[in-house]
């Protein structure tokens, strides 16, 4: 009778870390791709060469930016009042670094008084939240998840 | 001091922006094909403006 094997314990101990390596290797690669696609719109994307896509989210995230800004929404700071002040910073530090190009069109301030200012808001948010789908959808690719 | 850049949208103007900028990105993340994503594109958008327009028209008898 045939032995399946002359030492099977070996034969786990080999196949295991190399398996194990590589799919710690593609999970850190896959969030490197989903934090770079969150500091640079589309970078993502980009750096899995779907050029298409990074296009895309580069430019809506910094149309929905530029818009947002230039109707004096609200860019939320980190120094917030309540709650409400927290959750609009994280949305708005969700488009990575286009919250400096908010903050750098946006010279003087927020002025929600009016409904374009209101719109500017849901806008600088919108972007944000969008950018962080886009990052996770570039995480959840790199993992090879059909996307 | 004056914003260097000044937008004014009326309000169909920033509902369109809203709808056209986030049913692209939704098309071309959600779908591979380009025939699906165009699809998807479109329906999105007919979808964004019928509700927005919907609710706005609802919430008229309230504004006064």
């Amino acid at each position: 009778m045939d032995e399946p094997s002359q030492n099977p314990a070996n034969d786990g101990t080999q196949s295991a870390p190399s398996i194990k390596d590589a799919r710690s290797s593609g999970e850190s690669r896959a969030v490197a791709f989903g934090v770079a696609g969150w500091l640079l719109p589309g970078l993502g994307h980009a750096l899995q060469l779907m050029w298409g896509r990074a296009l895309v989210v580069f430019f809506a995230v910094g149309l929905l930016v530029y818009a947002g800004a230039s109707m004096k929404g609200n860019v939320f700071r980190r120094q917030g009042n309540d709650a409400f002040d927290t959750l609009g910073y994280i949305a708005d530090m969700g488009t990575g670094s286009f919250y400096l190009f908010a903050r750098a069109i946006e010279t003087s301030g927020a002025d929600v008084s009016h409904a374009d200012g209101d719109y500017g808001t849901r806008l600088l948010a919108t972007a944000g939240i969008l950018n962080l789908l886009a990052a996770l959808h570039a995480f959840e690719a790199a993992r090879g998840h059909k996307a | 001091m004056t914003a260097v850049h000044s937008l004014e949208l009326n309000h169909f103007q920033a509902l369109l922006l809203f709808a056209v900028v986030i049913s692209v990105a939704f098309g071309f993340l959600g779908r591979r094909r380009p025939k699906d994503r165009v699809k998807y594109i479109l329906w999105s958008l007919f979808l964004f403006l019928l509700v927005g327009i919907g609710v706005g028209w609802a919430m008229f008898p309230f504004s006064r």
